[in-house]
């Protein structure tokens, strides 16, 4: 009898929505929704433009379905994260300086231990790099903007509600406490089982953000596959394709595979969570989840790490003075990591009991994988050989990210290797890898990009010694801070604890003053960031790296010239030489900006 | 005209690829051969799979993608990468100049265009 009422009530909605739906489309003319920016697939062309103008303030950055404005915003949510995220890892830092419980109660420890990881891997890490893939895949590739501009600000709008979610246990609401279940979401932990906290709604609420934001994720990806393939310019065929696209169109495929999935064992967690189903909780449910888990899980770390990779194949060389050594080695290997990276997710599980043939096809995949990331590696060093190297800013961060990615690859190598793993799995050792990755290589990289086009989003110069100042003491203290974790990892520190035996607290207070310089060169970026941005110098020249001089001008440059020279059709005023990181040597540099700071 | 796609050049650029390839192929045969933990149907049915699916799959895109950009390269001009739209952007194999200048032009306009809506 229940079950026939609410069938009907189903079908009514259904019904409801159907007739939602068809009123929608007669009194809308959707025609006339054709992309403003002119992605132009709906039948539009240049022509069909439905407003040359922006509306101003707010409203525009609430409206825009422009790239770059898209990316501002992917951007400026990054860094906003990036800052939630830090500070919280700043409090567990400060609590891990001495062994016993003293600033923070273990409890919260953990929430922000969880908060830390999902923040920085989906509300940092992600959104960076679709700020950089926003701005300037359209600009390198010759398109008018992405393929489909709405889909692309929708799946912007779709990450400020995922991150209310995400740390919806932190606000003061009533009964709602946060998430601490780590990253990883382990059942039977997560299923709330058992006479723990995990039960609480606030689970629930992280689920569904992180869920929101695969959504997000998925829908820029299916965007930058269209873009990528169907909206380049003539001229850039297959064979003229800027290593940075490779990298984007390559992880956008893998987050077509990873992140569905990712989204259907949230969804089965969630039913057995509230609607007691029991995919997690019959016999072999916790490794089920980790094998859900870690099959989007692996190719995660991937998704993360191969526009990075992409974004230092293209800088690097502009400030060696020579093109990328070997640039098909690059784009082919780029493809080989996007398929292998989906055959080696059990070596996060080799510590579960599984089955050792099993364990040892996994582990062979896993050395295989470390070819073509090792392929690039020398890729990058071999550019810069004999290369003439100018140590601007965004330089030194590719540089930085080559020697801590050697690190955090080739502790990744040991990792894959069974007997290793069964001693070092669920240490320091591990947080010690994957933060060189994840900060050392990735941060580094998103720093790189974020110096070498601060000229092109801002129109101006950031001062040049603080920039310095910043990769010093970002390149100091993550050495510092993660170093001592793979020490610790030797020793035996499990991680995921707030409390530690005596013996760890030295190297725990080098991790801790490591991440407290960390802290002070991310202050220094905030200020840099921000005062050049509203005061710095204004750059009149189009090519501000003088990257001419070697023929290395891309064609997001070009299209920087073209703005500036329409911008300011005035003319009369005379050219005055900019004090650019690059255009001088860099002593040179140093003595310019020092009056800057 | 398909053989020639795959030139010596085009050939040397796999390479990458097949390092990775021989590497699960050496496991195939040292697993056939080194097998302590015994034959069981299912087990070490899937233990092939995780080796020959990957192997499968990741040739697969070598061929596609080796395909793809030495075909483009054969079709139109080559340029450094990301430099195509770039004015006065010399070809990578100058014998091609010609018929670039042609494109140039055309697309120059365009991205004026484009430069005045954003301005
Ligand atoms: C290139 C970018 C890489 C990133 C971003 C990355 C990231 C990570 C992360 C986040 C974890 C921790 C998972 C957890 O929470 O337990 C991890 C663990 C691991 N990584 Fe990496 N990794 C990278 C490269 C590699 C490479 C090249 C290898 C080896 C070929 C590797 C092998 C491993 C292994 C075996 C573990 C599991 C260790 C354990 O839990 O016992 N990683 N990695
Ligand atoms: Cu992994």
């Amino acid at each position: 009898m229940e079950v026939n009422g609410q069938l009907a009530l189903t079908v009514l909605m259904g019904v409801f929505l159907i007739a939602v739906a068809a009123w929608l489309a007669r009194v809308e003319d959707w025609r006339s929704y054709t992309p403003l920016a002119g992605g132009g697939t709906v039948g539009g062309t240049a022509e069909q433009y439905v407003s040359e103008e922006k509306p101003s303030g707010v409203i525009r950055w609430l409206t825009t379905v422009d790239h770059k404005d898209i990316g501002m915003l992917y951007g400026a949510y990054a860094l906003v994260a990036f800052a939630v995220g830090g500070l919280m890892v700043v409090l567990m830092r400060i609590e891990l300086a001495d062994p016993s419980m003293t600033l923070i109660s273990n409890t919260f420890y953990n929430s922000l231990l969880t908060s830390h990881g999902i923040t920085m891997l989906f509300l940092f890490g992600t959104p960076i790099i679709a700020a950089f893939s926003n701005y300037f895949i359209p600009l390198l590739i010759g398109a008018d903007d992405m393929a489909f501009p709405r889909i692309n600000a929708i799946a912007f709008w779709l990450l400020p509600p995922a991150a209310l979610l995400i740390w919806a246990g932190f606000f003061p609401i009533p009964d709602v406490i946060p998430a601490q279940t780590a990253w990883t979401m382990y059942t039977p932990l997560s299923a709330g089982v058992g006479s723990g906290n995990q039960m609480n709604a606030g689970v629930d609420l992280m689920l569904l953000g992180l869920h929101l934001s695969g959504v997000s994720a998925t829908m820029g990806a299916i965007n930058f596959i269209a873009t990528i393939f169907t909206e380049r310019n003539e001229k850039v065929s297959w064979a003229n394709l800027d290593i940075f696209s490779w990298t984007i169109l390559t992880q956008s495929g893998l987050i077509l595979f990873a992140f569905p999935l990712l989204g259907s064992a949230i969804v089965m967690l969630l039913l057995d969570r509230n609607f007691g189903t029991m995919f997690f909780s019959v016999d072999g449910g916790a490794i089920l989840w980790q094998h859900l888990f870690w099959f989007f899980g692996h190719p995660e770390v991937y998704i993360l790490v191969l526009p990075p990779m992409g974004i230092v194949s293209l800088v690097l060389p502009r400030f060696a003075g020579r093109r990328l050594f070997g640039f098909k080695f690059v784009v082919y290997s780029t493809l080989a990591i996007g398929v292998l990276s989906f055959g080696v997710w059990a070596h996060h599980m080799f510590a579960t009991g599984i089955d050792p043939r099993l364990r040892a096809s996994f582990m062979a995949v896993s050395l295989a994988i470390a070819i073509p990331s090792a392929v690039k590696t020398f890729n990058w060093i071999t550019t810069m050989w004999n290369g003439k190297i100018r140590l601007t800013t965004p330089m030194l961060f590719c540089i930085g990210f080559v020697s801590n990615f050697i690190i955090g690859g080739v502790t990744g190598v040991f990792l894959a290797s069974i007997p290793v793993d069964l001693v070092l799995h669920d240490t320091y050792y591990v947080v010690g890898h994957f933060h060189y990755i994840v900060m050392g290589a990735i941060a580094f990289a998103g720093f790189a990009g974020l110096y070498y086009w601060f000229p092109i989003y801002t129109g101006r110069m950031y001062q040049v010694t603080l920039g310095k100042w910043h990769f010093w003491l970002s390149m100091v203290g993550t050495n510092l801070t993660f170093f001592a974790m793979i020490l610790l990892g030797y020793g035996g520190m499990p991680r995921r604890y707030a409390t530690y035996l005596p013996q760890f607290a030295t190297l725990h207070q080098v991790a801790t003053v490591g991440a407290l310089i960390l802290l002070v060169g991310q202050i220094i970026f905030v200020w840099n960031f921000v005062q050049s941005w509203l005061e710095g110098r204004e750059v009149q020249d189009g090519d501000p790296w003088d990257l001419a001089d070697d023929d290395l001008v891309t064609a997001e440059w070009t299209w920087f010239e073209r703005k500036l020279e329409t911008a300011v059709t005035d003319g009369g005023e005379e050219e005055t030489e900019l004090a650019t990181d690059g255009g001088q040597t860099v002593d040179d540099a140093d003595a310019e900006s020092a009056d800057d700071a | 005209m398909a053989t020639k796609t795959f030139d010596k050049e085009t050939i040397l650029d796999l390479t990458v690829n097949m390092v990775p390839l021989a590497i699960i192929l050496f496991f195939v045969v040292a697993f056939t051969f080194v097998n302590p933990f015994g034959f069981e149907s299912l087990t070490s049915g899937l233990q092939y799979t995780l080796l020959i699916a990957p192997f499968v799959l990741l040739a697969a895109l070598t061929y596609l993608s080796g395909k793809a950009i030495a075909g483009s390269e054969k079709e139109g001009t080559v340029y450094a990468p990301g430099q195509a739209t770039v004015p006065g952007a010399k070809p990578l194999h100058e014998a091609e100049g010609e018929e670039t200048a042609e494109l140039e032009e055309s697309t120059d306009d365009d991205a004026v265009e484009a430069a005045d809506e954003t301005a």
